[in-house]
């Protein structure tokens, strides 16, 4: 028997050492090679490089670039996803609503989600055409004489913002609304009976039943997003001339990441730097809001159980 | 009064059917207007916007190639990449998620919650750190950098670790033990037969994630001939093709067009998938 137990607990390990080998040599270490190369003056046209200590950050807080970046990323990120979450909890609502009865809520829902798995890189491309000079957007405005000349919509700052947003919002709402029905029809039918019973709206079952039930799957997709959205690099890419043009409007973390390794010199040091600057706020970020939220969770739990 | 209550019901369910037809033609109007001007000549798409396809696919085709664009070589380096991709992050994810939920051994406990954790951590942010170390190996410009880090894929046994949980049948592995089966014979013989929709859904998912990634393989490859298809479209965006629309808008369809293949055959697997990981039934 013992040495049964044994043999199982060595294999236990077995099986996760695969994993352990493969995360210390392509997850851990590349974040500590990363951090460490934060500190040098490393360029890929040399082969030795110095430690220069906090140089590169005090570098990077003196860059206003650094701080566009930083606030870009932020709003384009929070810019669409409340509008996300407000449409994906109007839409799952409706789906999950047992009176409304609305048809083929999956057949809805399937193509809603479609463009989440197409090529980012080529969603970016197809918006750069749709939206050009001599694009189908314009051809379509102008004909249908809703504006005098057609619009050079990626030279202005607000609009490639927004079509920036758009974007990122058409690619996510249908994932969005499949996590909160599938977090919404989880959720036990006689607790709306009993509320119905003790004459709530509904309204108030939406307020003090549902919500607080998806509040864990609300909390997955905020940090999901979050972590996601912190990254974002194809669509704004792509989109322009893979500088954030017009004028830094759509230039992310993760673009002047990019510019600064393949900068001419390839100044991986100071990109290495930005990799840490966002890996820190995004990690901190999302730790602290799994952390808030969940205390909040379990409290209600431990009430109402 | 219900009679009142039922017109009101029905007023509210054409605006809510209204607003689901706008938001599906917002939703797909995009995608419809690239296959269809895929086949549209550039002289066409000039001159307006047509719903409806036309006959210029293959002239469209003979332009792209007659510009260098490589498409049926992008299609098999990406084809080959997301392919070792999924078939790596299965069998490791699963045979890690078998041996927490199989196994009792120190540690473990640590280890769980270490995937959690690392689930939510952008490792990506790593990549310059990632991309010089390699390049100590050489294993820049290679596919193995692209596709070696998957053996360990924090999300992809967290799914695993939920999924053989909800189907695991220690019976039958206690019978196989029995028989005298290894411990790895057991996990392959019963464990993986039994795990096949799960890992099916989580192979859907990996692939398209790595048919898409433009990001790491733009770091990491150089070489035009090993060009992956996300980045052999961002050249499309080059001066070579400009005013050939109708090359441009067949370049991107045919790096979507797999995608929406593999949705519209496999689209229960995949929706169903999407909350697996996230709602704990």
């Amino acid at each position: 028997m013992v040495h049964n137990k044994i043999r199982r607990i060595n294999h236990g390990y077995l099986f996760v050492a695969p994993f352990i080998i493969g995360f210390l040599l392509f997850g851990l270490y590349p974040v500590y090679n990363t951090l460490s190369l934060s500190f040098t003056d490393a360029t890929l046209m040399k082969v030795d490089s110095n430690f220069i200590g906090l140089k590169n950050f005090e570098r990077l807080f003196q860059d206003k670039t650094f701080l566009t970046a930083v606030t870009n990323t932020w709003e384009l990120w929070i810019m669409n996803f409340i509008p996300q979450l407000g449409i994906a909890m109007l839409l799952a609502v409706w789906f999950t609503d047992v009176r409304l009865k609305i048809k083929a809520g999956g057949v809805w829902r399937m193509l809603f989600y479609m463009p989440n798995l197409l090529m980012p890189a080529a969603i970016a491309a197809l918006y750069f055409s749709l939206f050009s000079y001599y694009g189908p957007v314009n051809q379509f405005l102008v004909r249908s004489n809703l504006i005098p000349e057609a619009i050079d919509f990626l030279r202005n700052k607000e609009i490639t913002r927004a079509i920036v947003v758009f974007i990122q919002w058409w690619m996510w709402y249908g994932q969005t609304t499949i996590l909160l029905m599938a977090a919404m029809t989880s959720i036990s039918i006689s607790l709306y009976e009993a509320a119905v019973i003790d004459g709530a709206n509904s309204w108030k079952m939406f307020r003090y039943i549902t919500l607080p039930l998806i509040k864990p799957v609300m909390i997955y997709i905020l940090v999901t997003s979050l972590v996601g959205g912190m990254q974002m690099f194809d669509i704004p890419m792509l989109l322009t001339d893979g500088r954030g043009s017009p004028a830094n409007a759509i230039l992310t973390n993760n673009i002047m990441m990019y510019m600064r390794f393949r900068s001419s010199q390839g100044h991986i040091g100071a990109a290495s730097t930005i990799g840490v600057m966002i890996f820190i706020m995004t990690t901190f970020v999302a730790l602290l809001i799994f952390y808030l939220l969940r205390e909040k969770h379990d409290d209600f739990k431990g009430k109402s159980g | 009064m219900i009679k009142n209550y039922r017109i009101s019901t029905n007023i509210l369910r054409f605006f809510i059917y209204l607003f689901l037809a706008v938001l599906l033609i917002i939703t797909l109007l995009p995608v419809w207007l690239l296959l269809v001007n895929a086949t549209r000549s550039t002289l066409e798409i000039q001159q307006g916007i047509s719903l409806l396809p036309s006959q210029y696919t293959l002239s469209n085709y003979k332009i792209l190639l007659s510009k260098g664009l490589d498409l049926p070589r992008g299609f098999l380096n990406s084809l080959t990449i997301a392919a070792a991709t999924t078939v790596i992050t299965v069998y490791f994810s699963m045979l890690t998620a078998y041996g927490i939920v199989g196994y009792e051994f120190k540690g473990k406990k640590f280890l769980y919650n270490s995937i959690l954790v690392l689930v939510m951590i952008p490792m990506q942010l790593s990549i310059i750190g990632f991309y010089q170390y390699m390049s100590r190996f050489g294993l820049t410009d290679n596919y193995l950098s692209l596709i070696l880090p998957s053996v360990a894929s924090a999300g992809a046994v967290f799914f695993f670790k939920q999924y053989l949980e909800s189907i695991m049948i220690q019976d039958l592995i206690d019978a196989g033990r029995i028989d005298g089966a290894s411990e790895l014979g057991i996990f392959h013989r019963i464990m993986f037969p039994i795990a096949v929709p799960g890992a099916f859904t989580l192979g859907i998912f990996t692939f398209v994630a790595s048919w898409n990634n433009f990001f790491n393989a733009y770091i990491l490859i150089t070489s035009r001939q090993k060009y992956t298809l996300p980045m052999l479209v961002q050249t499309l965006r080059g001066d070579v093709y400009r005013h050939e629309y109708g090359a441009i808008y067949l370049g991107l369809a045919a790096s979507v067009i797999p995608i929406i293949i593999i949705y519209f055959l496999f689209s229960r697997y995949i929706v169903n998938g999407i909350s697996m990981g996230a709602v704990k039934e």
